[in-house]
């Protein structure tokens, strides 16, 4: 052993020839150069799996650029978290690598503590306040996200109405311009207040777990995450209000039976519509839709993962499966008392075993502490990732189909192949023929190889096993979603190391968090999408990137999860324990090393998942 | 009126640690706690002052040691002591027990049968000494019929005269004579595994966890140090099964009805990385810590059997429990520095977290 290990340097790393070109999806700024080598060798990269475990498609990863400023600025400009600076991004192979930056010089430190101090403290006084003023502020920009007009198809004439009693004085080839123009300044403005209090949330989260750990040396992570965990948010609500629409259904037996039918959800609502009960019924869907099924059934992280609203073939297979469990006698809510109970009663429990007053008060006041942020870590996530992003797509949609209509794209989704620098390429070049008259050509034809090629190389990209890490890493970490988000540990890290030696069939076993205890053993279902969740068998251990609220109904058939990312206060971590099912989160690999229908044993104790036999 | 010196383990409590001895004491305040406790009595110090005073014992003892010198601090005597101790044992088995005396530890041991509902139980006969002294007295495994039963308690009681226990009292300047014992007539446990755990967990003094060690067959595997145990940490509260380390445990100690010895067997290859306990059962034993615990009031270190013929739950026994002797002393010391919340917020704001590679 002896010399440090290491990964590749970013100028190290072979890509396939099939990628080629693939740097031109991206803006120069979020690309390795020789210009900042220096300084990019310095830090310790890795693939990020949580945001993109997916090759980037250049419009998706306007979320990234958004995040990489406004996760940052909170750290280093605004509650200025003394040792800690930004987390910086960058595309290698389409994927995306992050780094937490190296900490400031020293006198910077002490000039950003007294910041500190003063502004983190005011938010912990005035949280719940704060919270109601965040999401006054968050639903107003998303309303207007909505009501942003965006031309279904140009005027062959500008109509009267424009120009009557006073010419309005611009078109529609100005209007979609503008309406880019908006909607870009929308969304980032979305994910500036999507970190208005996580880096706290987060500070606060691994607070609590250092002042348990002095307590209870032993204490595990998924029980801290039991005590701090929020039983009424946001994230939870989808899931209910489908609970909630089944027992509807439940009290009108025509209806029920719908549901239970295995037919498209389009058949379904087209059958309900036909009688009386189901058209009520479908009006309850209408009055809740917004916000509660603007859902992402990915991470929301991705266009084609699609939402809810427009693919309520998920909704109802879930309402499907509880339909029958209530038919059944079966309980199909999460009981909110219980949880709650259950939390109170491990607090209470591991605060009598504190052996002095003294750490008795300050356990408790570091509990008060988290609780009051915490919450924020969890109802952020609906409003921006699901709801927000929900519009965004639709929205984004709309600009596809116009340029599909006059022939500047094939189809609505590949406008998502071109970044937010390129879209207004696009839209000019078909306002500019518009505005021209009669006969003029777009480079529609430019636009559409270009958008077939940019496909052909992103499948390249997702067929090429990425490295995990770039560069060397470091001793020591103070970024806080470095820490928590991501999971960067020396364990990690070192695990990433072997991995990156060892063939993919090779690997027999794989570590994660402990994050749901229990042994299971059973066939493995790879889950990429949810939309794949239709071939899911009852009894199948779920293996899945990550999880969110809109899987949560997966659960109840599944006999163990898996995943690659996400720590013990992840989606899946929660809920798996939740319902009694052992899980291990955080893995890194699993979906790469796991194949559908291998047989795996889950010890959600240990952390560890054992390949028992592969197919 | 003459002073009792037989006693029902329930009739006895912690109270009468220097009446029964330490270990019958605790075993009887078990019992009237309500816990399963193999069924037993136990003869109080006095039954052995009885014994040594009316039979001849203690003068035999005192003429045999009047020309008895050695040096305690002088390793080179050990063999003499170890002369002396055989001599001295050999004395004391010997003697007979006074009628009256047998005639009630067999009434007792006969009545442990009836209850029982069979003849000729197996029992255990322990020594309980007031003060602890794990290890150093002696006990007997699967006695049965009231004759050896009365045998076997007298050889516990001659256990005071082993070597090491009359070097220790020759090193305190006590009487070599006389060191009053109680001891514990218990049923025996047919034991398919056994060990000892501490409500605590002994490599941190983590309190949240209760520690069980275990191997297969009897307890005196574990407590001698003889086999590897698996090794199982639990968390009180949560009663999640936070680790569970399965040991090659090599042998187990088992009764040889042939021999009438115990003995140590070897274990098939199969068996030997077996886990030696059922989930359900490090649960059950985990939540008996706790409430052992909870009645003591301080952190417990406890020994337990599971028999191989009773249902789960009834088939877990405790045979014994003792303040822990590590973590238990320990001053509690705060460990946050009577820091708020909010100031554990700025010290964790301003520490960078290690990555040792």
């Amino acid at each position: 052993m002896g010399e440090a290990k290491k990964f590749p340097y970013a100028s190290e790393v072979v890509l396939p020839p099939e990628l080629e070109g693939w740097e031109e999806m991206y803006p120069p700024q979020r690309l390795f150069s020789k210009d900042r080598e220096a300084w990019e060798n310095k830090h310790f990269w890795y693939q990020d799996k949580i945001h993109a475990p997916e090759p980037m498609y250049p419009l998706d990863d306007i979320f990234q650029e958004a995040w990489q400023i406004s996760l940052s600025q909170f750290t280093t400009r605004v509650f200025c978290i003394p040792p800690a600076q930004g987390v910086a991004q960058r595309m290698l192979g389409c994927y995306m690598y992050i780094t937490a930056v190296e900490p400031p010089p020293p006198e910077v430190i002490g000039e950003k503590a007294e910041h500190f101090q003063k502004r983190v403290f005011y938010v912990f006084e005035n949280y719940d306040d704060l919270w109601d003023k965040w999401l006054n502020k968050f639903q107003a920009l998303g309303r207007e996200m909505e009501a942003l007009k965006i031309p279904k198809e140009f005027d062959k004439y500008v109509p009267d109405s424009e120009i009557f009693p006073a010419p309005r004085g611009y078109t529609q080839a100005y209007e979609i311009i503008e309406a880019f123009n908006t909607i870009i300044s929308q969304i980032f403005k979305a994910w500036q207040y999507h970190f208005e209090y996580l880096n706290l949330a987060y500070l606060g989260y691994l607070m609590f777990v250092d002042t348990a750990r002095k307590l209870f040396p032993g204490i595990k992570e998924s029980t801290i995450g039991k005590m701090v965990a929020g039983a009424e948010v946001s994230m939870f609500r989808p899931e209910e209000e489908l609970c909630r629409l089944s027992r509807l259904a439940i009290g009108q037996p025509p209806v029920a039976e719908i549901l239970k039918k295995n037919i498209s959800a389009e058949k379904k609502m087209e059958e309900l519509r036909a009688i009386d009960a189901g058209r009520v019924w479908l009006e309850e869907i209408d009055r809740i839709k917004n916000p509660w099924f603007f859902v992402s059934c990915g991470s929301g992280w991705y266009h084609f993962e699609g939402s809810w609203t427009n693919k309520m073939d998920v909704p109802f297979s879930y309402m499907q499966s509880y339909v029958q469990r209530l038919e059944k006698g079966e309980k199909i809510e999460r009981s909110l008392t219980a949880i709650s109970e259950e939390r109170d009663r491990i607090v209470s429990e591991y605060k009598a075993l504190i052996k002095t007053d003294e750490d008795r008060k300050s356990f408790e006041d570091a509990y008060k502490v988290v609780r009051t942020i915490y919450r924020y870590a969890e109802d952020h996530l609906f409003w921006v990732e699901h709801w927000l992003h929900t519009i965004w797509f639709e929205k984004i949609r709309e600009f596809g189909d116009i340029l599909v209509k006059n022939n500047v794209l094939k189809k609505t989704d590949d406008i998502f192949l071109f970044n937010r620098f390129e879209v207004p390429m696009l839209l000019e070049d078909l306002a500019t023929a518009w505005a021209l008259g009669v006969g003029a050509p777009t480079r529609g034809k430019f636009w559409m190889e270009k958008a077939a090629k940019r496909e052909k190389i992103l499948e390249a990209a997702r067929k090429w096993m990425a490295v995990p890490g770039l560069g060397v890493p470091p001793e020591e970490v103070s970024e806080p979603f470095t820490v928590m988000l991501w999971g960067v540990t020396t364990d990690k890290v070192a695990d990433w190391l072997k991995g990156s030696e060892v063939e993919s069939k090779d690997v027999t076993e794989i570590k994660g968090f402990a994050s749901s205890a229990g042994v299971a053993e059973g066939p493995a279902r790879v889950l990429k999408l949810l939309e794949d969740v239709v071939k899911l068998q009852a009894g199948e251990i779920m293996v899945a990137p990550c999880t969110n609220p809109s899987w949560a109904p997966v659960f109840t058939k599944i006999k163990a999860a898996v995943t690659d990312i996400g720590g013990l206060t992840s989606h899946a971590a929660i809920v798996s324990r939740e319902y009694g099912l052992p899980s291990v989160t955080g893995t890194g690999i699993a979906t790469s090393v796991i194949k559908t229908g291998d047989i795996i044993k889950v010890d959600g104790s240990t952390g560890v998942v054992t390949i028992v036999k592969r197919v | 009126m003459a002073e009792k010196w037989i006693y029902w383990l329930k009739e006895v409590g912690q109270e009468d640690n220097n009446v029964v001895g330490k270990k019958c004491a605790n075993l009887g305040e078990l019992t009237k706690a309500g816990f399963h406790v193999p069924p037993g009595f136990a003869l109080g110090v006095e039954a052995y002052s009885r014994f040594m005073k009316e039979t001849e014992a203690t003068d035999l003892l005192l003429k045999f040691l009047d020309d008895f010198h050695a040096d305690p601090n002088n390793v080179a005597d050990t063999l003499k002591y170890e002369e002396a101790s055989n001599r001295m044992r050999a004395l004391i088995e010997s003697v007979k027990m006074p009628p009256d005396m047998e005639k009630t530890i067999k009434e007792y041991y006969t009545e442990m049968c009836r209850i029982a509902g069979c003849e000729n139980i197996y029992v255990a006969t322990r020594s309980a000494g007031p003060m602890s002294h794990p290890g150093q007295y002696e006990t007997y495994l699967n006695v049965c019929g009231e004759g050896d039963v009365v045998f076997n308690v007298i050889r516990v009681w001659s256990s005071t005269f082993n070597t090491r226990s009359v070097i220790a009292r020759a090193r305190l300047n006590l009487p070599l004579h006389y060191d009053p014992i109680g001891v514990a007539v218990l049923t025996m446990v047919d034991a398919k595994a056994a060990g000892v755990m501490f409500t605590v967990n002994p490599v941190n003094g983590d309190e949240s966890k209760v520690a069980i060690e275990g191997s297969f067959g009897y307890g005196e595997a574990v407590v001698s140090g003889n086999v590897t145990p698996d090794r199982y940490l639990v968390d009180k509260i949560t009663f999640e099964i936070d680790e569970k380390v399965i040991s090659d445990k090599g042998n187990e100690f088992v009764y040889n009805p042939e021999t009438k010895e115990m003995e140590y067997v070897e274990l098939p290859p199969d068996q030997r990385k077996r886990q030696c306990l059922e989930d359900k059962e490090v649960l059950e034993l985990t939540r008996l810590a706790k409430k052992v615990e909870a009645h003591f009031g301080c952190p417990q270190d406890i020994e337990w059997s599971i028999s191989r013929s009773l249902p789960f739950p009834e088939s877990i026994f405790l045979v014994q429990a003792r303040p822990e002797s590590v973590w238990g002393k320990k001053k509690r010391e705060p460990v946050l520095g009577k820091k708020s919340g909010m100031e554990l917020f700025f010290e964790r704001a301003t520490t960078p977290v290690k990555l040792k590679m």
